[in-house]
């Protein structure tokens, strides 16, 4: 991946995480260690997958979960930090403020879940799709958003 | 009176310890790292070096918002521990005001701003006289153009500082009564907190109620658990 806007059609998990660890190398290439990157997909669509790619090359060696009962997971490795977001239980700027998102600063943040938090997308951020297809295949799209 | 005080509202993390008014010993650090980390090393560091035991300490104080949720909680937690254990009072000043103290020998009016995010600033304007600082609007949180617009009715110089100050600044472009601040004056700093403690303990009449089950943090919004016991949830 040299540049965005990107899509690509995966036919397995596997082939989803490679589309994230391409984006965390393409991240790393261009010095955006505090991207945030707004996801969106159904469940089951593969985002924990696509997040577990993107960590394994920005934050190595870290285990990768679903944040879906923690709301955020932190990553750590190779001296950075990502932070894995599910805005799905979000409801109000207030929730948001009561779990310290306002507090992530110099990180990568990938937040699951963002059709929730429109109001807090910031100016400039990586807009991940991720469509279910037929069976195993996933329609996976990346463009760099100005919310000016 | 020993005074322990701290301040993690914003990316600064600030420790003084004072015999009163004299300032003993102070620390302040900003370097992105986070005050989980930084603040108890920095807090037991200064005391080595004043040669104090915790149980010398007289009246421990943070402040206790508004500002970053995290940093709030951080700071009134380490001080209702240190209060609960070492059994001494404890005491939380607003962060606008701790900030305000920070231009206690500048005549004029004071306008602590601290990033909210959103383009939201935390503020209150204070009045520094003489060397008293009179409060003149609760803490809120307030966009910057309306606080710059605000700042425009007000004659003689404007103090600015905190973590907003760069965006009040910005908005407050054109307005000559804004003056520059030296960067030291910029940030928290604990001696200001202990000052802005000190004067509001010796002030109160009841001073039984300064305990750390007392002390609660200020959000000038209330978290999602709070509304949901409230039966507020949206």
């Amino acid at each position: 991946m040299t540049s965005l806007p990107i899509t690509v059609v995966t036919a397995s998990v596997i082939e989803t995480e490679n589309v994230g660890r391409e984006l965390g190398q393409y991240l790393l290439n261009n010095g955006m260690t505090d991207a945030f990157i707004a996801m969106y997909g159904d469940l089951g669509a593969g985002k924990t997958a696509f997040v577990r790619g993107l960590c394994d090359v920005i934050t190595p060696g870290a285990h990768v979960c679903s944040p879906t009962y923690t709301i955020v997971n932190e990553y750590y490795g190779g001296g950075r930090t990502l932070c894995h977001c599910d805005m799905y239980r979000i409801e109000s700027d207030d929730d948001l403020y009561s779990i310290g998102f306002y507090d992530y600063e110099n990180c990568v943040i990938a937040a699951e879940w963002c059709e929730k938090i429109p109001f807090a997308l910031p100016e400039k951020y990586i807009k991940l799709t991720i469509k279910k297809l037929d069976g195993d295949n996933r329609e996976i799209t990346a463009e760099e958003v100005e919310n000016i | 009176m020993m005074i322990l005080a701290l301040d993690s509202t914003e990316n600064t993390a600030a420790v003084a310890i004072t015999d009163g008014k004299t300032l003993l010993g102070s620390t302040v650090i900003n370097a992105g790292k986070s005050h989980s980390e930084l603040l108890l090393p920095a807090i037991e560091s200064l005391m080595k070096a004043s040669g104090l035991n915790y149980s010398d300490i007289d009246l421990f104080a943070c402040s206790s918002g508004p500002g970053s949720f995290t940093g709030v909680r951080i700071g009134v937690s380490t001080i209702k521990g240190l209060a609960f254990g070492y059994n001494k009072p404890c005491i939380g000043v607003s962060a606008t005001e701790a900030l305000a103290y920070n231009f206690i020998d500048f005549d004029g009016i004071i306008c602590p701003a601290m990033d909210a995010r959103r383009s939201q600033l935390y503020n209150a304007i204070f009045l520094s006289d003489n060397g008293s600082i009179t409060r003149l609007t609760p803490d809120r949180t307030i966009p910057a153009s309306e606080l710059a617009e605000e700042l425009t009715s007000y004659d003689g110089p404007i103090y600015i500082n905190g973590g907003g100050e760069h965006i009040i600044r910005k908005a407050a472009e054109g307005n000559e009564n804004v003056m520059p601040t030296n960067e030291i004056l910029k940030r928290q700093n604990g001696y200001s907190v202990a000052l802005c403690a000190l004067i509001n303990y010796e002030n109160a009449e009841n001073k039984d109620g300064f305990t750390d089950l007392a002390l609660q943090p200020i959000y000038l919004r209330p978290s999602q658990a709070e509304r949901m016991r409230n039966g507020e949830k949206e």
